[in-house]
């Protein structure tokens, strides 16, 4: 009985853990969303941490709490440095110019044999555990909750709603932009680098445009009113692709139906309905 | 070898340029990043050669075919998918989801219909023989897609400003609550805009299907990104300007490809949009789009 | 669709070999194949599903193995991402309980699954990886497909030989682990031999448009083109090569990608004259190769390719070893890999110390007349 229900854990541990960075860098795109700026640069950022985390692992072996940080570090810094320029930009702009980050990073992995170039990096020991991925993804969502109830949630909205106007209102804007790059910079990072080291291998290829749009995808199809609809979003969106199995060639005709179906249904997400603060 | 770098570099342009035209209309008339695009380039192709091959159609009949096919599938997908979004008063990003997924599935749909490998038109339907022109060497499939980018944007500014179909859609793109109220039929724009686009991009399809032989169900997609990126510097909705950065992308790359390293092709290319952005942040034209007029 | 032929097969199986009074063990042996079957990857990994599928029915067809059971194969869809690779392993092994495993398709896949393959000691063959330190991942990790760095020495060599070859551009898909390896190869090789690389360019394994870097060669001069792609860029590369009139008289030579009948089919006429090396290709001679394409054409109604003929190879590898392992047990399933001897479509076979073919004898260099693989004489 006992090896059965083993079989069972150790079947579903990478998808269980896969659930759990995914909605660590839907919380990464909710960040920036919540002040209602596009920037798709999550894909490229938690490619910087995927590399940062993994060539500290297998290059100079640090221990793992150290390795995370330094993940959620350096992509930080780099928000920090790009986000002045990209800060003049807004809507579609910043999107593309934040995916544009994504491919020229790309380029850069494959022709730096240091950072592993097409091959990728591989042989990563498994470090990210059940308790680490899930205790982190918990006390983010919890910040995000708490940050959500308090004035810079108010602030956020403010922001959101009308910018003119909350710069009115004495809101340091560019502040609270920088502030929520950089943050979700760091997160997806750490999604990266926590990845990195549950599925031994990363490559080039796995932080572009497609890694960008589903990122996004988390966050929209799971709802930005709540920290906790990104989440969601993860969730189901990690989940689909392996309970469809049974449907063999027909797996992701049933999963992008099951999207198109959820989107038309509850257009602002699954948990697109304010269950928000009391008074304000 | 400078003259036919700048030949390459124009067909490379043309054919992006040909890509990006439908999709700045798509993308600036219906304010939609329709991530099905992509998927309507591989369908005219494959329609077109359902036509030669099973309808024993000729070249241009099957074209037409395929592009009128591709027209209303892109009308079928809007009517079911979008249309619901827009009536809701949805969110922009609604779209780009719903457009996500419905990738997946026809993508899916069309690997299990015509199967994942590469297929081809027949030989000989267009003279694959290269001419050499002075110091040029050009193939027929490359002049026929320079004429047609060019005939195809001449005919959308004729059917934009001339025809009352395309000023009923530019009222729209400008503001759609007024059009609607002074009595613009909304419904008659969106699906004439989904034809045409879906059918500009399945004339994209088809002729990048002849000149490199390749029809594949995901031929579509890696065109994409790049597509994203010559519509914004171009403007949204902006054909002119989908042509003018559809042309500057393509000597871009086949410049740093010819001259300094193919290494750098993708990465220079998007450097200068990031920099573009950042020196002219609202596009080339300098046209405030988006959301903020 | 397949695996319930071949369960279907199976059972008509069963019931005459049960009417012959052959002892019947009625539990099937399982086997897990994760194969990118949908995706962009999907034409790769349905040709070596392909191959698999074939290879399992002739073999349940012809008393199975372990003294009359059959092969079961069970195929799970990684759709060329790495993390529905590892779940598609851990399903596998956790849920359906397999014995072995096959695939994933790409060296990627690979480097994410192998590690989990190994951890629980089930031996693990990829027919289609050719990336560096694939079976570094552990003692359990096989590999059937050809390293390169046997074959194209060989191809080298010969085309040196024929063309009086000097000088040559190199070119090659950069984002691709498949292609970067072939290239590395390619690279040494060359130095080794003299011959001398007037420019080495790249382009992506999604570019169609090769013409910058083919007007930069073609102002060159080169003796040759030496090329590491996979057959879609690489028929696409051949087709404007010549319309930008680099003659006829420069040879291309390819890689294990280009060893597909889409070179021919997507070049047309320009494929004529493309030199490939391999030790296998569709026009080999010997009865079993035209008994494999002919079975392989009547079912599928398409030419096999390399991955196809990897792919059958290794399903008759892999039930030896289970009759050398006396039963469907993992461990001893490793252990008789090792000892593998087979005579296939690819030539002789074994594995080296290091799991990979141990060597390529055989490698024949081909050119492509008319649309057709020949040798090249």
């Amino acid at each position: 009985m006992m090896a059965t229900l083993d079989d069972l854990l150790w079947s579903y541990q990478s998808l269980i853990y896969g659930l759990g960075t995914n909605a660590i860098l839907g919380l990464s795109m909710y960040a920036v969303l919540q002040l209602g700026q596009l920037s798709l640069g999550q894909a490229a950022f938690m490619g910087i941490g995927a590399y940062t985390g993994a060539l500290l692992t297998l290059r100079l072996g640090l221990p793992f709490p150290l390795v995370l940080a330094a993940a959620a570090m350096v992509p930080a810094l780099a928000a920090l440095v790009i986000g002045g320029p990209t800060m003049k930009l807004s809507g579609v702009h910043l999107a593309i110019a934040t995916i544009g980050l994504g491919e020229v990073l790309r380029v850069a992995y494959i022709n730096t044999d240091a950072m592993g170039g097409a091959l990728g990096l591989s042989g990563i020991p498994e470090k990210s555990t059940f308790a680490i991925i899930f205790g982190l993804l918990a006390v983010i969502l919890a910040g995000f909750i708490l940050a959500s109830r308090s004035k810079i949630g108010r602030a956020c909205e403010a922001i959101r709603e009308d910018e003119a106007a909350a710069r009115v209102m004495g809101i340091d804007v560019s502040a609270y932009k920088m502030t929520a790059l950089v943050i979700s910079a760091a997160l997806a990072g750490l999604a990266g680098a926590l990845n990195a080291h549950f599925s031994s291998f990363i490559g080039p290829n796995e932080f572009a445009f497609e890694a960008a749009v589903s990122i996004l995808s988390f966050a929209i199809l799971g709802g930005v009113t709540t920290p906790f609809g990104p989440v969601l979003g993860a969730f189901v969106l990690t989940a689909l692709p392996e309970l469809l199995r049974p449907f063999h060639d027909f797996r992701l005709v049933f999963n992008g139906l099951i999207i198109v179906l959820v989107v038309i249904f509850l257009p602002r997400g699954i948990l697109g309905f304010r269950i928000r603060r009391t008074g304000g | 070898m400078l003259a036919q770098q700048l030949f390459n570099a124009l067909v490379l342009g043309s054919v992006h340029a040909l890509f990006a035209l439908g999709f700045t209309l798509t993308f600036g008339v219906l304010r939609v990043i329709n991530l099905l695009y992509g998927f309507y380039v591989a369908a005219g192709a494959f329609a077109a050669l359902v036509a030669v091959q099973s309808l024993g159609l000729g070249l241009w009949a099957a074209g037409a075919f395929g592009v009128v096919v591709a027209g209303l599938v892109a009308v079928v997908c809007d009517f079911l998918v979008l249309t619901p979004l827009r009536r809701a008063k949805a969110p922009e990003l609604s779209s780009l989801i719903v457009t996500l997924g419905g990738v997946l599935l026809m993508n899916s749909l069309m690997q299990i219909v015509f199967g994942a490998e590469v297929r081809r038109f027949p030989a000989r339907l267009l003279g694959q023989d290269a001419v050499t022109i002075g110091p040029l060497v050009v193939a027929p499939i490359q002049l026929v897609i320079i004429a047609t980018v060019f005939v195809l944007v001449a005919l959308l500014f004729w059917f934009m400003e001339r025809t009352r179909l395309g000023t009923a859609i530019r009222a729209v793109a400008e503001r759609p609550d007024t059009a609607a109220l002074m009595g613009v039929n909304v419904g008659l724009v969106v699906a004439g805009v989904s034809f045409l686009s879906a059918a500009l991009s399945a004339t994209a399809g088809i002729l990048i299907g002849l000149n490199f032989n390749a029809v594949h169900p995901y031929m579509g997609e890696p065109m994409m990104l790049r597509g994203f990126a010559i519509i914004i510097i171009g403007g949204l909705g902006d054909i002119r300007g989908a042509l003018v950065a559809g042309l500057a992308l393509g000597f871009l790359e086949v410049m740093t490809a010819g001259y300094v390293s193919s290494n750098l092709k993708e990465a220079v290319a998007f450097t200068a949009l990031i920099l573009g952005l950042w020196l002219r942040p609202n596009g080339l034209f300098g046209r405030a789009s988006g959301k903020r007029a | 669709m397949n695996r319930r032929t071949v369960l279907a097969a199976a059972a008509v199986f069963s019931a005459t070999a049960a009417l012959s009074g052959l002892a019947v063990a009625a539990e099937p042996v399982k086997v897990g194949a994760i194969e990118c079957l949908t995706g962009p990857a999907a034409k790769y990994g349905t040709m070596i599903k392909a191959g698999f599928d074939l290879a399992a029915e002739e073999i349940n067809a012809k008393g199975g193995i372990l003294k009359g059971r059959t092969i079961e194969l069970i195929y799970e869809d990684s759709a060329a991402q790495k993390e529905q690779a590892i779940n598609a392993a851990k399903k596998l092994i956790g849920r359906d309980h397999v014995v072995a495993l096959l695939g994933p398709t790409l060296s990627n896949e690979m480097f994410a699954a192998g590690p989990v393959a190994n951890e629980r000691g089930l031996p693990i063959i990829g027919t289609s990886n050719t990336a560096k330190g694939i079976t570094d991942i552990g003692e359990f990790v096989f590999r059937t497909s050809l390293p390169e760095s046997d074959v194209l020495p060989v191809t080298l060599k010969k085309a040196q030989a024929k063309f009086g070859i000097k000088k040559v551009a190199l070119l090659y898909s950069n984002d691709d682990a498949f292609t970067k390896s072939g290239f590395d190869v390619f690279k040494e090789t060359l130095e080794k031999l003299g011959i001398e690389i007037a420019t080495i360019e790249t382009f992506s394994v999604k570019d169609t448009d090769f013409s910058p870097q083919l007007t930069k060669i073609k102002s060159l001069n080169v003796d040759a083109l030496v090329v590491s792609a996979l057959a879609e860029a690489g028929g696409g590369l051949v087709l404007q090569a010549r319309q930008l009139g680099i003659p006829k008289t420069v040879p291309i030579i390819g890689g294990n990608g280009f060893n597909s009948p889409k070179i021919a089919e997507i070049a047309g006429d320009s494929a004529d004259g493309v030199i490939i090396g391999s030790p296998w290709f569709i026009a080999k001679e010997g009865a079993q190769n035209k008994n494999f394409v002919e079975s392989f054409r009547k079912k599928y109604n398409m030419d096999p390719d390399q991955f196809a003929a990897q792919a059958y190879d290794t399903m008759y590898i892999l039930a030896a070893a289970f009759d050398r392992a006396g039963e469907a047990d993992s461990k001893k399933l490793r252990d008789a890999l090792t000892k593998t001897d087979n005579n296939g479509l690819l030539g002789p076979f074994k594995f080296g110390a290091d799991r990979s073919p141990a060597t390529a004898e055989g490698v024949v260099v081909t050119t492509i007349k008319g649309g057709k693989f020949t040798l090249l004489q």
